[in-house]
């Protein structure tokens, strides 16, 4: 059987073998000591530790001291809404948001609802882009945060940053963005976007699972999630994993998005000009600001998890991975208004530094033998399920 | 999702997909659908003195309803035409391994064959 394809890379990458061997060095051979130890050992600890905050701010042009290592992007989306929602001076505080976030953004904003807050959902176009005039209509003195995504991580459409941004300057709002699915494959200027906290993660870039980390722009309030310890200036207490954070580090550095962009590009064109001869694929989101490294795609006629097994040796998700954990129709998909028949039908395909265009050819040709076999059984169906 | 190495070997090659000729004769057709489950199954049967001779199908659904639709099309070639209104849904569920939250999608297998069972009364009839 040959070995299966490894196109998920949205969900997670492979750890990159120089960043394996850094990680695997340090915990054998690196500083025996806790970084916050005065010591010898916890001074090296320490030592290594901004070494890779430096490394990761260089990636976003903001200052090493602006950046917190948390578990992950999910954490860093939960204390950037939670922490500034709770430093709001606002009576009635508005959060501003999309429908197509990712989950640990929406659920922490319906959490932040029951608290009170006044939520806000930015709708999309049918190409999955997030309405910025809504954006300028209801945004107001009472806004206290906006968040939005980047690049979204089921359809890979990139947001408008640029406009989104200028709206929060003119009216000194805070804006939060999730770059987990960009960093490394797009160019992120911090400064320049006028972001003010930025969620990032190690794992989707070829660095360990575990750690992430949460730009917060110098001088914002942000209120921290756990209490106990003065880390990562008392907004992310507890001992930090240096193992981890020297690979987060690498990762960081080695993601160099003026390599990786352009050659994942041409990857996912190459996929997307394989599929899109096939009979009833349909591309999800708008194809000129996609990505370099996603492709959402429907197959009509033919059911989900049929398609799924049948493709058993790609390894690709369908939506998000975190959504294909519930089985229900990704609400990003459905946001766009796509019927649930063709949200179920739909593939993820995501692209990392390991993929090469050997690996993107034998996915097509898989596609293209499986589709016809399903859609035999399927001549007669009726329209809902390819509508 | 685990599939059962029946549901596997049946899902990958079904067999008697697809239709019966129009100008066959003793040839009926049922089907039956639900769109909140996914599935939509309809069945094609020749049934000639008394015996059930062909089975031909359609499905639009999971794995697991396509081996069922598979298993069922095969059981029923050979039989009575009353096998039609026989089909012991338990006892699929068993022979496959289905999970138990797929039983709703074989009540529509059921609900097609019924079909099927009911037109060939109405031709028997008239």
């Amino acid at each position: 059987m040959p070995a299966p394809i490894y196109l998920d890379n949205a969900a997670t990458t492979a750890l990159d073998p120089a960043v394996a061997e850094l990680m695997s060095s340090c915990l054998s051979h690196g500083p025996k000591g806790n970084a916050s130890s005065g010591h010898a050992g916890g001074r090296a600890a320490r030592a290594l530790i901004e070494a890779a905050r430096a490394q990761v701010a260089a990636r976003l042009r903001v200052s090493p001291e602006e950046l917190v290592f948390t578990s992950g992007a999910t954490e860093s989306n939960n204390l950037a809404l939670r922490g500034v929602l709770a430093a709001s001076r606002q009576e009635h505080p508005q959060l501003i948001t999309s429908r197509i976030e990712h989950p640990s953004v929406l659920a922490t904003a319906k959490a932040l609802e029951r608290q009170g807050v006044d939520v806000i959902l930015l709708g999309c176009d049918a190409e999955g882009v997030i309405d910025v005039d809504a954006l300028r209509r209801t945004i107001s003195k009472r806004t206290a945060l906006v968040s939005v995504m980047h690049v979204n991580n089921e359809l890979g459409v990139v947001s408008p940053l640029a406009a989104i941004g200028a709206i929060c300057r003119e009216h000194e709002v805070p804006l939060h963005v999730d770059a987990a699915q960009s960093i490394g494959k797009l160019e992120f200027d911090a400064q320049a976007l006028g972001v003010d906290l930025c969620s990032l993660s190690a794992h989707k870039l070829h660095g360990p699972q575990g750690i992430g980390a949460l730009f917060v722009r110098a001088g914002l309030g942000v209120e921290p999630l756990l209490f106990g310890g003065g880390q990562e200036r008392s907004l992310r207490p507890g001992t930090l994993p240096t193992h981890q954070i020297v690979g987060m580090g690498l990762a960081y550095e080695l993601a160099d998005p003026s390599r990786e962009g352009p050659r994942l590009e041409r990857l996912r064109r190459l996929l997307w000009q394989g599929l899109q001869g096939l009979e009833g694929v349909r591309l999800n989101g708008a194809e000129a600001l996609l990505a370099p490294h996603i492709l959402n795609v429907s197959f009509a006629r033919v059911e989900g998890e049929s398609l799924r097994l049948a493709l058993s040796d790609l390894m690709v998700s369908r939506g998000s991975a975190c959504t294909s954990a519930a089985e229900l129709p990704a609400h990003v998909l459905s946001a766009l208004g796509l019927s649930d028949a063709l949200a179920e039908s739909s593939l993820r395909f995501s692209l990392g530094r390991f993929t090469s265009a050997t690996d993107i050819e034998r996915a097509v040709a898989r596609i293209s033998a499986e589709l016809p076999r399903l859609r035999q059984l399927t001549a007669l169906a009726p329209a809902w399920c390819s509508s | 999702m685990d599939y059962s190495s029946e549901v596997v070997r049946r899902f990958g090659s079904p067999g008697r997909v697809g239709e019966l000729a129009k100008d066959l004769a003793g040839v009926v057709a049922g089907a039956a659908e639900d769109r909140s489950l996914s599935v939509w199954v309809r069945f094609q049967v020749q049934i000639l003195a008394g015996r059930i001779e062909r089975v031909r199908y359609q499905v639009y659904g999971c794995p697991h309803t396509i081996a069922a639709v598979s298993w069922v099309a095969e059981w029923l070639e050979g039989s009575e035409p009353e096998a039609l209104a026989q089909l012991d849904v338990q006892m699929l569920a068993k022979r496959l391994d289905l999970p138990v939250e797929k039983m709703g999608k074989l009540l529509r297998i059921e609900d097609a064959l019924q079909a099927c069972r009911h037109e060939w009364k109405q031709t028997v009839a008239s």
